[in-house]
């Protein structure tokens, strides 16, 4: 027979026992489902990098691909691109009243489209067209069974349906964000004559100051790999999806979120790999 | 439809590929085809020059930096394209330079009498002069070594500025007005000195005119002496004639010996004068040069305050003897 004071206490002991064991349940529960999300994606992706060898497969519909995900998506690119190269000409201007010389305009306008603007503002636009496309696309597919079938008749979904995807992406979101870069550059150009006190040499020569051919190629990579991380995002989500129709939306939303975050650490991966490397 | 695709996306990329490459060569201003001419200039160091930066030929840009090297024997070697129209100016040599304040290079391609006087630049270009087919090269300071020079001399200035005003304080200024009023009583008795002798000139000139006067009534005299010699020579008043002519004959002596005594005074009166002239100059000179205790005086606050203190002692004595003149003077009887 037990007392009511001796069980109090020992009560208590277990209270204060269980929240730091919840605390850390709940840390490693977010661990576990991080590591199994990353498993989960290392896997996808060395699953398309096998399913690239059926070219049979992926061949016929990847150019129907390259122009949904890249020639479809141009205008959006140049349509960012245009507006931001005139804002960046204005702010650059007003920054450098009286302390810069104003042909310096060029030089910013150059290396900001060149190396961020254009590849990151366009990754941005992108993987909400096209992430959320493809896992909407793909999501459908899942929850209709379509996927099944497409098993079932002996096709590699992977091969069918992602390769292509990923390597459209791959390919066109350079060729989107190169369209970008020039309609950024020649916006901001235009801008600098029509609204600045500056002339089409200066700018010009601010443009050429410190250009380099790095500039286009850091921007052309960085463009691929967001290509390459938004594709497989949405294939991977898309692919994933279940509970029908607001699967496929959560599916889309998801797929969205996860490469605008997969764009911007990919962007400070770069910066700090290759453009701080190339300073030293 | 897949033709249509396949031809689309085809044309987009290349119309992209294209594009970006063209322009980018064109801001590069990569010389396609080989259309310009070469040159290349050594430096022991290049700075901050870059490539791609401007090659300028008396102020016009001619070309851009191709390439820089290392090369034997502690050189760089800094290749440059130009334009083919471009003419080189005779005895070319290379400077790099700022071509503004925001880190900008520049490689300036001009004739060597046209090179700054400066003695690190000449130096360098004379370093670099010889290699076969390289140009000479040297590089002028960037803004960062300007600064760090002008720091310092603002730092020495600061520091000269600081040492005059400890060493100019209100005693100075004080010892310096002192200065000035005993140099303007010096000037005023040596304005009075001069008067003193502007009278003493006067007084001579003025015996000069009373013996031209006496001069004159002498002459007179003889004049009229010489009448009445010709009027008397028939009335038998010879000799009386001859004790005048004696007798004027010996005034006519002491009036000379008195113009002579005159003129003779004159000329001391003049020497003293020339010699108190040369004085007063040398005086002056070495008042202006710091010579002597007077110029020492003035430009030495040293010895001002040393014969500063030496009067205010002297006072003090004067004073204690006035005050106990036992304590100086004792008389005793036996």
């Amino acid at each position: 027979m037990t007392n009511a004071s001796s069980v109090l206490p020992e009560v208590a002991l277990q209270g204060g026992r269980e929240l730091p064991l919840r605390v850390l349940s709940v840390l490693g529960r977010s661990t576990r489902h991080a590591l199994e999300r990353i498993g989960e994606l290392a896997r996808f992706t060395v699953r398309t990098v096998e399913a690239v060898r059926d070219v049979r497969t992926w061949g016929p519909s990847a150019t129907l691909q390259m122009r949904l995900l890249g020639v479809d998506s141009m205008p959006i690119g140049a349509f960012i691109a245009l507006f931001t190269g005139i804002v960046l000409s204005l702010l650059a201007s007003y920054s450098f009243t009286g302390a810069v010389p104003l042909y310096f305009v060029g030089t910013l306008v150059e290396k900001t489209i060149t190396l961020e603007l254009a590849p990151v503002l366009t990754g941005l636009a992108l993987a909400g067209r096209v992430g959320a496309n493809i896992a909407a696309e793909l999501g459908t597919m899942r929850v209709t069974e379509q996927i099944d079938a497409l098993e079932t008749l002996g096709y590699d979904p992977h091969a069918y349906l992602v390769v292509p995807r990923v390597l459209a992406g791959m390919l066109m979101f350079p060729v989107v964000v190169g369209a970008a870069m020039l309609a950024g550059v020649a916006s901001g150009w235009v801008a600098s004559v029509g609204l600045l006190d500056l002339s089409s040499g200066d700018f010009v020569k601010g443009l050429r100051l410190f250009f380099s051919g790095f500039d286009v190629r850091y921007g052309l990579v960085k463009a691929s790999s967001f290509g390459f991380i938004v594709t497989l995002i949405g294939s991977v989500r898309g692919l994933r999806a279940s509970g029908g129709a607001q699967g496929v939306g959560r599916a889309a939303t998801d797929a969205v979120v996860y490469s605008a975050v997969m764009i911007l650490m990919l962007d400070a991966f770069w910066a700090i790999t290759w453009l701080l490397g190339s300073q030293r | 439809m897949k033709r249509s695709n396949d031809f689309l996306v085809g044309m987009v990329v290349l119309a992209v590929i294209l594009t970006l490459t063209g322009a980018t060569l064109w801001v590069k201003q990569t010389d396609i085809g080989e259309r310009r001419s070469k040159v290349v200039a050594r430096f022991r160091d290049v700075g901050n020059a870059r490539v791609g930066n401007a090659v300028v030929i008396r102020g016009v840009r001619a070309g851009t930096i191709e390439a820089i090297e290392l090369a034997r024997g502690g050189w760089v070697h800094v290749r440059m394209n130009l334009d083919r129209s471009m003419q080189l100016p005779g005895t070319p040599v290379v400077l790099l330079n700022e071509s503004s304040l925001f880190g900008e290079w520049q490689a300036t391609i001009t004739q060597r009498s046209a090179l700054p006087h400066d003695e690190t630049v000449q130096a360098q270009i004379a370093e670099s002069t010889g290699g076969d087919d390289v140009l000479p090269g040297a590089t002028l300071p960037d803004i960062a070594k300007l600064t760090a020079v002008a720091g310092q001399i603002a730092g020495d200035v600061a520091n000269v500025a600081g040492r005059v005003e400890v060493a100019f304080d209100e005693r100075a200024a004080r010892e310096l007005r002192s200065s000035i009023r005993n140099f303007s009583d010096l000037s005023t008795t040596l304005s009075q000195t001069v008067r003193d002798h502007a009278g003493d000139l006067d007084t001579l000139s003025r015996g000069l005119q009373s013996a031209v006067s006496s001069l004159n009534r002498t002459a007179l005299s003889a004049s009229q002496l010489a009448a009445r010699v010709d009027s008397s020579s028939t009335s038998g008043e010879i000799k009386q004639i001859v004790d005048d002519m004696s007798h004027a004959a010996a005034e006519l002596r002491r009036g000379s010996a008195q113009i002579r005594m005159m003129s003779e005074q004159l000329s001391r009166t003049q020497n003293r004068l020339d010699s108190f002239l040369t004085n007063g100059d040398s005086v002056l000179v070495k008042l202006n040069t710091g010579q002597g205790s007077l110029g020492l005086l003035l430009n030495d606050p040293s010895l001002y305050r040393n014969s500063d203190s030496l009067l205010t002692q002297l006072r003090g004595l004067v004073t204690e003897v006035r005050t106990n003149p036992k304590k100086f003077v004792s008389v005793r009887i036996f």
